[in-house]
């Protein structure tokens, strides 16, 4: 098979938008540790970098769906690491009760995701990232919140 | 809610003025249409006036805050059960002063949906409504009619937890008991994805986002709101370029997503605190279902967090409740 066809083969497939948002103190670092270690993971993912993961705002969220993106990350320090002592409490509980809701109102609440990674786990916010990744792939594009006005 | 109960109630009334209270909100009747308003009497000879029935719908709180603001006396508020969750709630959020309202229970026996009345009824010919025990006596210009409470009731007061207030200074009428069922959210949720999604956006297509359920709401007292842009400084200085990048979430345009954005977002911010009066649901021109999304909300509150609402500790301040899992139902 010549590079060409190759090529052409992987326009046609389906190549997912995440948007990711790295708190400032340990997920962003732990992106940058990814990066400065040379750990390979999908170009898919771009990443937006945020003070807290407790200032993301169910409203951001449901903008980066609104805009046509994939797939949301939400990642932010491990519970009681938080450089404000309880951001990612408030980001939890927003989180949780926003998937619930997306669940409910019959969106795919899968396409929502909160990790949390420490600056050192630079290894596993990249693993995480892959598979987060794959699962969108998997789940095909969407198109439920977009502009358009979609049925199904 | 029946005319002992009203006497009774004119009664207190009286005595309230004589002593220490400023003004009463109470209910009084409309002039055009068999409707019930909420009216700030101030004087004895208002008291006359007073009506209290099944149509006695509106909740007070709102009108509380703003009571409170332009006076600075004590004032008394007649409060169903919903009325007086939602009346704590907001002492607890440091809206209300305690020490500066009294509070007058009443043991609800549930409302009548105005939009059913009026399927059966014309408007202008309803002289009184009036209820006794179960049933509804309905007085128009030419008969008198009876019709049991259960084909009138507003949907949402089926599912009410504390009929009878919790909160109070004087309570009119029997202790009533109520309980907790989401059986509707529960119909809702085996429904496929597929079905749900066409159900809300169906439902939410209606939706012309004239932001009553807004205004309407006792707990959606920021001065600025996030779907609002106009709040923001405009002045005619403000070039073009800099009015259009002012941050703005939600457009002007009025399509399914946007207006499922919108419910969304209001309804996230009632995590904990929504008391269930049902008036976003009544201020509703369109008659969309918000009350479900609030119930769907209040269900994951109490079974993935197990936060009682009604506590003395606001749900976002509790920081050890949190689950598990992501999500604990397994969807």
């Amino acid at each position: 098979m010549s590079e060409s066809c190759d090529r052409s083969n992987q326009l046609d497939q389906f190549e997912p938008k995440i948007i990711a948002f790295a708190c400032n103190w340990c997920s962003y670092a732990g992106a940058d540790l990814a990066g400065t270690s040379r750990i390979q993971y999908s170009p898919n993912v771009r990443i937006i970098r945020v003070m807290c993961s407790g200032m993301v705002n169910p409203a951001m969220i449901l903008y980066a769906f609104r805009k046509g993106a994939d797939g949301v990350v939400v990642a932010g320090c491990h519970p009681g690491d938080c450089h404000y002592n309880v951001g990612n409490y408030y980001a939890k509980k927003r989180i949780v009760l926003l998937k619930e809701m997306l669940d409910f109102i019959g969106f795919e609440s899968d396409r929502l995701k909160l990790l949390w990674a420490s600056a050192a786990e630079g290894k596993k916010f990249a693993e995480e990232m892959i598979d987060f990744v794959e699962k969108i792939r998997r789940l095909g594009p969407q198109k439920k919140m977009l502009s358009i006005p979609y049925r199904i | 809610m029946d005319e002992n109960t009203l006497k009774k109630l004119k009664e207190k009334c009286r005595e309230m003025l004589k002593e220490d209270v400023e003004v009463i909100i109470v209910y009084t009747r409309k002039e055009s249409e068999p409707k019930e308003i909420l009216t700030v009497i101030e004087s004895p000879d208002e008291i006359e006036k007073i009506t209290l029935s099944p149509l006695s719908a509106n909740n007070p709180a709102k009108h509380l805050i703003h009571e409170l603001k332009n006076r600075s006396g004590k004032i008394g508020v007649v409060a169903k059960g919903c009325d007086s969750r939602a009346i704590k709630q907001l002492i607890n959020e440091g809206k209300i002063d305690r020490e500066r309202v009294h509070i007058i229970g009443i043991s609800c026996p549930g409302i009548i949906d105005y939009r059913k009345l009026i399927t059966k009824f014309k408007p202008s010919e309803v002289k009184k409504v009036t209820l006794s025990g179960d049933t509804v006596l309905v007085q128009t210009v030419n008969d008198e009619q009876r019709i049991p409470l259960d084909k009138l009731i507003y949907e949402n007061c089926l599912y009410c937890t504390h009929p009878t207030p919790q909160e109070y200074d004087s309570l009119l009428g029997e202790v009533r008991e109520g309980r907790r069922d989401f059986s509707d959210i529960e119909e809702l949720e085996k429904m496929s994805q597929e079905e749900r999604w066409n159900y809300w956006i169906g439902e939410l297509e209606k939706c012309i986002r004239c932001f009553a359920c807004r205004n309407a709401c006792p707990f959606c007292y920021c001065t600025e709101c996030l779907v609002d842009p106009t709040d923001l400084a405009i002045s005619p200085m403000s070039p073009a370029e800099e009015k259009a990048s002012y941050p703005r979430f939600l457009g002007k345009t009025v399509n399914a997503q946007d207006n499922l954005f919108y419910h969304l977002l209001r309804v996230i911010h009632h995590a904990g605190r929504c008391v269930g009066c049902g008036e976003c649901e009544r201020a509703c021109p369109m008659d969309i279902p918000l009350r479900k999304l609030e119930r769907k909300l209040e269900k994951e509150v109490i079974e993935v967090f197990g936060y009682i609402p009604d506590g003395d500790v606001p749900f976002l301040a509790r920081l050890d409740i949190l689950p598990e899992k992501e999500t604990t139902s397994g969807r």
